[in-house]
């Protein structure tokens, strides 16, 4: 895989050095910076490409002020309970006991979102990602998804990603009962 | 292991600390009273009292309630001793009965004061989907049971099956946020809103207690189970 450059926006200086230091020990991940505000962000991104962010959830409003960040993978760091809706502009959250292989593997998982993806769009499906779905609800795999829509199978878990992200649902059983509930399914279709 | 006291957040864990104020502190622990069926009322008993009456090991019983307090706790692994296994068994098995008995039959019914609101075809879907979510937990709890609570009744074990407590703890705990999810944003608007938090009230308790039982596996019984295989 491709080594990916990670940015740090933590205020605390020791927790940002001690984040750093951890997503260093991982030869995939690189650090580009490491800030303690969104402003110092900002200027570094417009020298330097950034991958996936690790930001203080504290810093939350600040990130919702810029919308040159609304598409950018962001891990939240969690050192504070923090209400489930201001979670969702995160793809991830670590706290300061995430264990550091888990850390790693946010990172890696963030970079890997759909670039389109835009984290603080409606939650509504598209019309594709209903089609989508309802294959998926009706037991069809990601090759004979591809096939019927013709598009191919990266599209297809390029979908389903953005499927579990809008729901919140991540099993096939559970997706299975929300197209049921929201009348994308009918009964027929569903014997 | 020494009977060192344990700071969770604002809550100080000590021997001496009575049983009304750990409660008062952290009601959350009621739930472990009622799986070992701790005898009320406490009067001014502290924990160590309590447990040398009853039979536990203060400081295990004091590592329970700091992981059910913050699943992110982490036991000192160093000061875990091997004849805490059958304790931390004891209490894991009291558990899934709790779960089996109390938990998901109480959550069940509030799922059927739910379905009479729903159509034919959503209350079939989601009463297979939480038959089927019980089906998987119980399923595992029996996989716990026949392979690593037995190692303790056999002389010649040399081996675990840890993968045991891995994948299926995530998917369980993917499972509990997806009946949440369900009922959140998709449940038909028919279903009265006091039906509806009863039902997410019991699925969210239950999803955190069983991150507790998760890390409880994760971080003090596996580890005693390593010290045990060593032994033997």
């Amino acid at each position: 895989m491709r080594r990916l450059s990670i940015a740090i926006v933590v205020v605390a200086p020791i927790i940002r050095e001690g984040v750093a230091t951890i997503i260093g020990h991982n030869p995939n991940l690189r650090i580009v910076g490491a800030v303690d505000s969104i402003a110092e962000l900002q200027v570094l991104m417009r020298s330097t490409e950034v991958d996936v962010v690790v930001v203080d959830v504290a810093l939350q409003r600040d990130i919702e002020a810029e919308a040159e960040l609304q598409t950018l993978p962001i891990v939240g760091l969690q050192s504070s309970l923090i209400a489930p809706a201001l979670q969702r502009r995160f793809s991830h959250l670590a706290t300061i006991y995430t264990p550091e292989e888990e850390l790693h593997r946010m990172l890696i998982e963030a970079a890997d979102l759909p670039a389109e993806h835009n984290f603080a769009e409606s939650h509504e499906l598209s019309e594709r990602e209903r089609d989508v779905l309802v294959l998926v609800a009706t037991g069809l795999t990601n090759k004979e998804i591809a096939s019927k829509l013709n598009i191919s199978p990266h599209t297809v878990i390029s979908h389903r990603k953005n499927i579990v992200h809008k729901t919140g649902i991540r099993s096939v059983a559970g997706l299975t009962v929300y197209a049921v509930l929201n009348k994308f399914i009918d009964s027929e279709k569903f014997q | 292991m020494t009977k060192a006291n344990i700071t969770i957040g604002s809550v100080v864990l000590s021997p001496e600390m009575k049983l009304y104020e750990l409660i008062d502190a952290a009601p959350v622990l009621l739930s472990i009273f009622s799986r070992l069926n701790i005898r009320l009322p406490f009067g001014d008993i502290s924990i160590d009292e309590m447990c040398r009456r009853d039979g536990y090991s203060t400081e295990l019983f004091i590592e329970l309630c700091a992981i059910h307090i913050d699943p992110r706790y982490r036991p000192n692994e160093e000061q875990l001793t091997e004849n805490m296994l059958p304790e931390v068994i004891g209490y894991l098995r009291a558990s899934h009965r709790y779960y089996a008995e109390h938990m998901l039959p109480h959550t069940a019914r509030h799922l059927e004061d739910i379905l009479k609101h729903c159509d034919e075809l959503s209350e079939r879907v989601l009463r297979h989907f939480y038959s089927d979510y019980v089906r998987y937990i119980t399923a595992h709890f029996d996989e716990e049971e026949r392979e690593i609570f037995s190692l303790l009744d056999s002389s010649t074990a040399s081996s675990a099956n840890f993968a045991i407590f891995d994948m299926p703890h995530a998917d369980i705990d993917d499972r509990s946020n997806d009946i949440a999810s369900l009922i959140l944003k998709s449940l038909p608007e028919a279903a009265p809103t006091p039906l509806r938090c009863a039902m997410l009230q019991d699925v969210y308790e239950l999803r955190d207690d069983l991150r507790r039982h998760s890390s409880i596996e994760t971080y003090l019984l596996r580890p005693l189970v390593v010290k045990f295989l060593k032994r033997a």
